[in-house]
């Protein structure tokens, strides 16, 4: 029961940054109909840019993290005024690839930045471990478990609450239609990654303060995306449960069927679940099922 | 390229792939030229060629799927090891002789390819392109949990033999992949125009508008990945057999991604463009192993020689530019560049 | 004119490859080293540096004009931890004037050009495969074993129980990465551990560049190990025992790592804390060791321009690469001449190393003979105290493990 527990909550805990994430990829694709790896690279620069300012230049943490946060948004705004605005009317498939030669692009440039060593930033979080009886939680990542459930809850307010967020929902739902009432579709294109790439910065730092900044960490876009897939690519809820399901089922595999099959299932129980629900429910769990016209 | 001037007076002219005396003369100019080069070429540029080759026909697979039928496919590398790993298993536990294995791992990697392709019956855009990601990542361990593969210490297939004759150098491997790949180019070059080939390309076109007229969606789906895994296949037979291991380290994910690069910038939908995108891609890389010895010595923080990863840059770079900029792809200026050829000297 | 543009582009580029190989002779004597390393990958944090002390090693000799007159031309490329990537660049340089030595670094790597090797009748380095060891080929392990390292880590874990005041034989816990280099340490070690009476627990493996890694170390403990062996290349290593730290188990568990592990500029460097107190277990001098090497440190100081104290510990390992094929090029040359020299040579000359102290301290002493292909059969232990690795024992003889298993 005790183990049962443990991989749960080492599950929830992974499951949440894998969340934060997706939600990222789902504000893009809500409202701009693309779907982008680069958000990987986003995330694992978002990391790079805090390390930056923090362990390099030395500046104060508060400082350094806003100018992280300045410095990713300029990236994902960047991203979207070369490649992907250049792109509006051509079929939405070429976004797509285009932010593959996004991740390409970034990546070969964070492997020289990396070269193959880790980067730690400095701990800004508590350390130490969490005793709940025979249960370990580590505190860091209890901190980014609850800085990713705090960003969930001002990403609902925002979207519900503000004229920004409602523009946003206007032109999710129909890019005509929101530009004959005054939203400039356009714009609402630039917010909507400069938000994303924002929740993005907050993953990766969230992730690197767990994992430290490794060579794998743009991988991370991958799983952001099946979870994006999996919990529909719609929905900023769907996101949260995918995210924590994915993270919990990916600890469960590791931990009662790993020692059956022989390892390395941790991985590829994503993939697995990917295809089922693929199959199942191609368009996610809680994804609008898109009628196509001819 | 047809120069201006000629026409087509009968069904059968206007179908031929060569159309002039000038045609057949470059055809077979060309062909002496591929034949002989291994008696002129230096090593290296064999080694190149037979890499290039390889490439070629797993791209022309790629090609058909996804630039003919619309289905992109990340799935090349683990098909490639299927074959790999079929024509290892043949030929060194079962015994068949090379020349029957070769075209038996090409139909077993279909076979799978068919399995691969299961969900495109429900999905299609990048829904199937992240589920081939996970067929590539599902396969590949399988590979390397499985025993008849010999999990993680790979195999080692033998160099195939003609009349007690050994292939077992860059240079008599290299008329084996040459043939196969004129071959391949020949059964992909005349299967796009055929009815199935039409097909698929109404397929990509609309798969809807295709299904209402009539077409069997799945089946044709179904085919397409059949044909393109038999492509990857048989390379992958060719490659396990060329560098005589078959290791699950060999296939990655970053391959995939490169030659899905290669069809976009060679142009979708276009068989001269698989050439154009394999050859600009892979020469692209070898400048990059050039030039980065001199870049790190003028950079120093760049560290020493880091080729593979400016190599991934370059590649990022230039994908972005064909597709903003050149979505056609290089084919596209080939169609320009005939076209103008047919006229000239007229200007239109 | 654009169309003009486009033709002259593609034949520039031609050219440049077409001169590129032809461009590579010199006139001077040289004898070539071809280092497939990985600069930017999964192993590039000790590869890369190792491979930039070989490089400045052999400048420094060429500087004194080379070994009896001969130059050393290092040829470096970046394979990325890339088994496909690595077999081009081998075939595109194997025709190199007198090539006598492939590096190749990566377990899988080792094995997908070991029949190359053989053909082109040259030497391979390659990191540490009991394999070649058993077959006796003309793939040189430039390390102990990896048995061995792991069978002497057991025996010092079963001396460090005892010590410690328990009776008996303690538990061992083995975690690594899900791949060949991954589960080569248990083809031997395995064997090994059931003749001295320590048990040992199933293997835990991880893939590739995983990020976390509680699952298997939660599993580990549950399962009661006392001591944990940790492989993969630092910052892996790191990675692993940091996890482990934050959930509080380095308290109880002493962890262990081969000689790719925790490195003192770079998951020393990270993680010092979580780290305190993990033993290292190498065939290579690691932390203080290499900063007072004498040669190292002087090849570090004129050709690296960083301060001595950013050198890592796989400078050792680097520095070695070098000194045996110099060593085994002084011998070659002096048994066939320059005209003669080539891979058999070579090959004849490195089984007459046996016993040289080729490195001054940098590894123990040579071992490699017509019957071992063990660049040495000694290890180090090293203790991670205060943010710099130390040593707690000196040279140690380590066991034969790969004998004790059927390859």
């Amino acid at each position: 029961m005790t183990e049962f527990l443990q991989l749960l909550i080492s599950g929830l805990m992974e499951g949440g940054l894998y969340a934060l994430l997706a939600a990222s990829i789902v504000l893009v694709y809500k409202s701009t109909q693309v779907a982008s790896l680069a958000h990987g690279q986003i995330l694992a620069f978002g990391a790079i840019f805090l390390y930056i300012f923090l362990a390099t230049l030395h500046l104060p943490l508060v400082i350094a993290l806003i100018l992280a946060f300045a410095a990713t948004a300029l990236m994902g705004l960047l991203i979207e005024r070369t490649t992907l605005r250049p792109l509006i009317g051509q079929p939405l498939f070429s976004s797509f690839l285009v932010t593959f030669a996004v991740f390409m692009l970034f990546d070969g440039i964070f492997q020289l930045i990396v070269k193959g060593g880790t980067l730690t930033i400095p701990h800004f979080l508590p350390a130490g471990t969490l005793h709940a009886g025979a249960l370990m939680v580590p505190a860091g990542q209890l901190c980014s478990f609850i800085a990713a459930l705090i960003l969930f809850g001002i990403l609902g307010l925002m979207f519900r609450y503000t004229k920004v967020g409602l523009g946003l929902r206007a032109s999710a739902e129909n890019h005509q239609l929101a530009r004959s009432t005054g939203i400039s579709v356009k714009q609402i294109f630039s917010i909507i990654w400069v938000i994303s790439a924002l929740v993005a910065c907050v993953a990766g730092i969230a992730t690197a303060n767990v994992t430290d900044i490794y060579y794998t960490l743009p991988q991370m876009g991958i799983k952001g995306l099946i979870v994006a897939l999996f919990g529909g690519l719609e929905s900023i809820p769907g996101a949260l449960i995918g995210g924590i399901i994915l993270g919990i089922l990916e600890n469960l595999s590791a931990g009662y069927l790993d020692p059956v099959v022989g390892g390395g299932l941790k991985e590829v129980a994503a993939y697995i679940m990917l295809l089922l629900i693929l199959l199942i429910k191609p368009y996610g769990l809680f994804g609008l099922v898109r009628i196509e016209r001819i | 390229m047809r120069p201006c001037g000629i026409f087509d007076e009968r069904y059968t002219q206007d179908m031929a792939i060569l159309r002039t005396k000038q045609h057949w003369a470059l055809l077979v100019g060309a062909l002496i030229l591929l034949y002989l080069f291994p008696l002129f070429g230096s090593y290296y540029l064999v080694s190149f060629l037979n890499n290039l080759f390889i490439t070629i026909i797993v791209v022309l697979g790629l090609q058909i799927v996804s630039g003919y039928c619309g289905q992109i496919s990340f799935g090349q590398p683990a098909f490639m090891a299927v074959g790999g790993y079929a024509s290892a298993i043949l030929t060194l536990k079962a015994g068949v002789s090379f020349w029957l294995a070769l075209p038996l791992s090409g139909l077993i990697a279909g076979v799978f390819g068919i399995i691969g392709g299961a969900p495109s019956l429900r999905i299609k855009g990048f829904y199937l392109a992240i589920a081939t990601i996970a067929i590539h990542f599902v396969t590949m361990w399988l590979i390397l949990h499985l025993k008849i593969t010999g999990a993680t210490q790979g195999l080692n297939p033998m160099p195939p033999e003609i009349f007690g004759f050994p292939l077992d150098t860059d240079e008599r491997m290299y008329y084996l992949i040459a043939t196969v790949m004129l071959i391949m180019t020949f059964g992909a070059r005349n299967l796009v125009r055929s009815k199935v080939g039409r097909a698929f390309v109404a397929i990509r076109d609309n798969d809807l508008a295709a299904e209402v007229m009539g077409m069997n969606l799945y089946h044709y789906k179904l085919l397409a990945f059949f044909i393109s895994c038999f492509f990857a296949g048989i390379a992958g037979s060719l490659y396990g057999h060329l560098i005589m291991v078959v290791h699950p380290e060999q296939y990655t994910l970053t391959h995939a991604l490169w030659y899905v690069g290669m069809i976009i910038i060679g142009g979708m939908g276009s068989i001269p463009g698989t050439f154009f995108g394999v050859i600009f891609v892979r020469v692209l890389d070898e400048l990059v192993l050039f030039a980065s010895p001199f870049l790190s010595e003028a950079f120093p923080w760049l560290g020493a020689s880091p080729a593979a990863a400016l190599g991934l840059s370059a590649f990022g770079l230039v994908l972005i530019v064909f597709l903003v900029f050149e979505p056609r792809g290089l084919a596209h200026r080939w169609e320009i560049f005939k076209a103008s050829y047919r006229l000239y000297p007229f200007a239109y | 004119m654009k169309r003009k543009g486009w033709v002259l582009l593609f034949g520039v580029m031609m050219l440049a490859l077409a001169s590129g190989p032809a461009s590579v002779y010199a006139a001077e004597k040289t004898a070539a080293f071809l280092d497939l390393t990985d600069m930017t990958g999964a192993i590039a944090g000790l590869a890369g540096q190792a491979s930039r002390i070989t490089k400045a090693t052999f400048d420094y000799f060429n500087e004194r004009g080379g070994i009896d007159g001969v130059k050393i031309k290092y040829i470096g490329v970046d394979t990325r931890y890339d088994v496909a990537r690595a077999l081009s660049a081998y075939k595109r340089y194997r025709r190199t004037p007198r090539l006598l030595l492939a590096n190749t670094i990566g377990t899988g790597l080792g094995k997908a050009i070991y029949p190359l090797i053989l053909r082109d009748k040259i030497i391979n380095y390659t990191p540490g495969d009991g394999e070649f060891q058993a077959r006796l080929g003309r793939t040189f392990i430039y390390s102990t074993p990896y048995q061995d390292g792991f069978s002497a880590a057991l025996d010092w874990m079963k001396e460090d129980w005892q010590k410690k005041g328990n009776s008996g034989a303690p538990i061992v816990g083995f975690t690594s990465w899900d791949n060949p280099y991954g589960r080569e340490p248990f083809r031997g070690g395995k064997e090994y551990a059931a003749k001295i009476g320590v048990k040992l627990l199933d293997p835990e493996l991880f893939p590739v560049g995983s990020l976390k890694h509680d699952v298997w170390l939660n599993r580990l403990a549950a399962k009661g190990a006392n001591y944990i062996y940790v492989c993969g290349v630092d910052p892996t290593p790191t990675n692993v025992i940091r996890d482990a730290y934050a959930l509080g188990l380095t308290k109880k568990i002493q962890f262990v790592t081969d000689y790719w592990g925790p490195d003192r500029a770079v998951g020393v460097k990270a993680h010092a804390e979580a780290l305190e107190g993990s033993v290292v277990v190498s065939c290579f001098s690691r932390g203080t060791d290499t900063l007072n090497h004498p040669i190292m440190t002087k090849i570090w100081k004129k050709y690296m321009k960083t301060p001595v104290n950013e050198m890592r510990g796989s400078a050792s390992i680097g520095f070695s690469w070098a000194m045996h094929f110099i060593e085994g090029l002084r011998i070659a040359l002096k048994d066939v001449g320059y005209e003669k020299l080539n891979g058999e040579a070579m090959y004849q000359a490195f089984m007459k190393l046996k016993g040289h102290n080729v490195t001054q301290g940098a590894t123990g002493i040579c071992d490699y003979s017509p019957s071992s292909r063990r660049m040495s059969r000694y290890v180090k232990f090293y203790r991670i105290q205060g943010a710099e690795l130390v040593p707690i024992t000196d040279w140690r003889l380590a066991p034969d493990a790969v004998s004790l298993h059927k390859f």
